[in-house]
């Protein structure tokens, strides 16, 4: 046994966050805690629907794209070091506290930023949306994990998949709507359906207030409704020796602490970071990408910006459906064939894109749908891997440790991308040729996710813990 | 039990199918645009 306890400190908190009194009485319906995951993962999903106000805010700070855009960067990095290191507090005290505490942090992120807005600090609006609402981009994301995969063991993969798909949701929500209240709050003329109309910075600063005052009632509910199993519950009609049948699937447990010290661990991290980076290459550059890969012999796109726009919708409804449709999958076919697919056949299918995607704009749209639905599915698997490689035990903290790569997979999967399309020629002159580099490389970075995955083993058995743990609310009670 | 279920489940459904509509309503764009 190696690190047995791993640090777990005693927080005080009021006692209608304790965990104690978020223990589910009889006849409660497990299938409550989805909506309440989902009512978390909705909100701070708002995160990738910043481009609806970007442009607002350069003209507003008279600033640059580059400088409004480390704002979300920020956010990002903060959403896997919060998560990285409020993991095992998360798992600690329970849901309702984590979920409120994430709660305070997105909506007190967006009322700091809106104040920088107002007064005109861009540095407030980086220290508001990006560090604080960073934190609780982070805590929020981690919140249900744990307690889903206990609720429904059975199929731990479908329960995260609900929740994690809502993270997806949110940006579809977040953008039609942040456009029409910004219609409603500005002054100077903005109209929603007008690309080229900018709306006013005060009707951004309103428009902040209001997201972060919506938010956190809207969050409240996930944290009033949430509860966690009492001892010993297990589904009506499992039984716990199903899992034991399966060869990567373990019922012994695994700390967090011990779990970063096992080459899975580190396999994992390398398979979400080779998933994610190749994901975001495609995502970042969605709308020039589809123009630039069917122009005529003028120079001038076949795809108009609404088409490109039009697909920009669709890849955000390709990856929400991902995460939910391959992760439930995943219960039947098990972990690691699952990340095989989104590894093996995302290859074959990004070699496609590079070879023959000018060919047609309906196969451009399919191969890109197919592998945006691997993407999400990626990340919405990954808790269940976890549960099946460490136990249930600390896979809220295990899983918040795993979220770094996906910090790193946003910095590496831009960089790939721009770096070669920048050596290949100016934006808006580009041709399908030009991507061809950066796709190929992205086929190289999949093969190394895919060798990662294949060498996933089970625990070894020395970090396993001696005996079944307590879980942490009992050895307090 | 099962009121509370219809709530919890229509308070997520409203929002996230709005956001499904507002978002295939663009996506035409991709087909008709």
């Amino acid at each position: 046994m190696i690190g047995a306890t791993s640090g777990y400190g005693k927080t005080v908190l009021p006692p209608f966050l304790s965990r104690d009194h978020t223990i589910a009485g009889p006849g409660f319906s497990r299938w409550l805690i989805p909506p309440a995951a989902l009512s978390v993962h909705l909100c701070i999903g708002q995160v990738y629907a910043t481009s609806v106000y970007k442009t607002a805010l350069v003209e507003h700070f008279d600033s640059s794209l580059t400088a409004i855009g480390i704002v979300f960067s920020i956010a990002i990095v903060m959403l896997g070091l919060s998560a990285a290191v409020c993991g095992t507090w998360v798992d600690r005290n329970g849901p309702r506290a984590a979920m409120f505490t994430s709660a305070c942090f997105w909506s007190v992120g967006f009322l700091v930023a809106a104040v920088g807005i107002g007064v005109g600090s861009l540095w407030l609006v980086y220290l508001g949306y990006g560090v604080i609402g960073g934190i609780g981009l982070g805590i929020g994301y981690i919140s249900p994990v744990s307690t889903l995969i206990k609720w429904f063991p059975d199929r731990p993969g479908l329960a995260t998949g609900l929740a994690i798909m809502g993270f997806g949701g949110g940006a579809l929500i977040a953008s039609p709507l942040s456009a029409r209240l910004l219609q409603l709050y500005d002054q100077s003329g903005y109209v929603a359906t007008d690309p080229s109309s900018v709306p006013d910075g005060h009707a951004v600063m309103l428009l902040f207030v209001t997201l972060g005052l919506a938010y956190f009632a809207f969050m409240m509910f996930g944290a009033f409704t949430v509860r966690v199993p009492a001892d010993g519950w297990r589904p009506e009609g499992w039984d716990p020796h199903e899992i034991e049948e399966r060869k990567l699937v373990t019922t012994a447990s695994v700390s967090a602490a011990n779990a970063i010290r096992t080459p899975q661990f580190w396999l994992l991290w390398l398979v979400l970071l080779c998933n994610v980076t190749a994901g975001i290459g495609i995502l970042e550059q969605a709308a020039p990408m589809i123009q630039d890969f069917f122009r005529g012999g003028d120079g001038v796109s076949t795809v108009s910006a609404t088409a490109a726009a039009g697909f920009v919708g669709l890849l955000s409804i390709a990856n929400m459906t991902g995460r939910f449709v391959w992760s439930t999958t995943s219960d039947y076919t098990g972990r690691k064939p699952m990340y095989l697919v989104y590894l093996g056949a995302g290859m074959v299918l990004y070699l496609l894109l590079a070879t023959t995607g000018n060919s047609s704009v309906a196969l451009f749209v399919l191969l890109a749908a197919v592998i945006l639905s691997f993407y999400g599915g990626g990340f919405a698997t990954v808790p269940a891997y976890l549960r099946d490689l460490f136990g249930t035990y600390q896979v809220g903290a295990i899983h918040g440790r795993l979220l770094t790569a996906w910090s790193a997979a946003g910095v590496a999967g831009p960089l790939i991308v721009n770096g070669f399309l920048d050596a290949q020629g100016t934006p808006g002159e580009l041709t399908a040729s030009a991507y061809r580099p950066a796709l190929l490389t992205m086929v190289g970075v999949l093969a190394l996710g895919f060798v990662a995955n294949l060498l996933i083993r089970p625990v070894d058995a020395r970090f396993h813990e001696p005996q079944q743990p307590r879980e942490p609310e009992r050895s307090r009670a | 039990m099962t009121g509370r279920l219809v709530v919890a489940w229509t308070l997520v459904g409203i929002p996230l199918a709005y956001g499904l509509v507002e978002t295939l309503r663009k996506a035409v764009g991709l087909f008709t645009g």
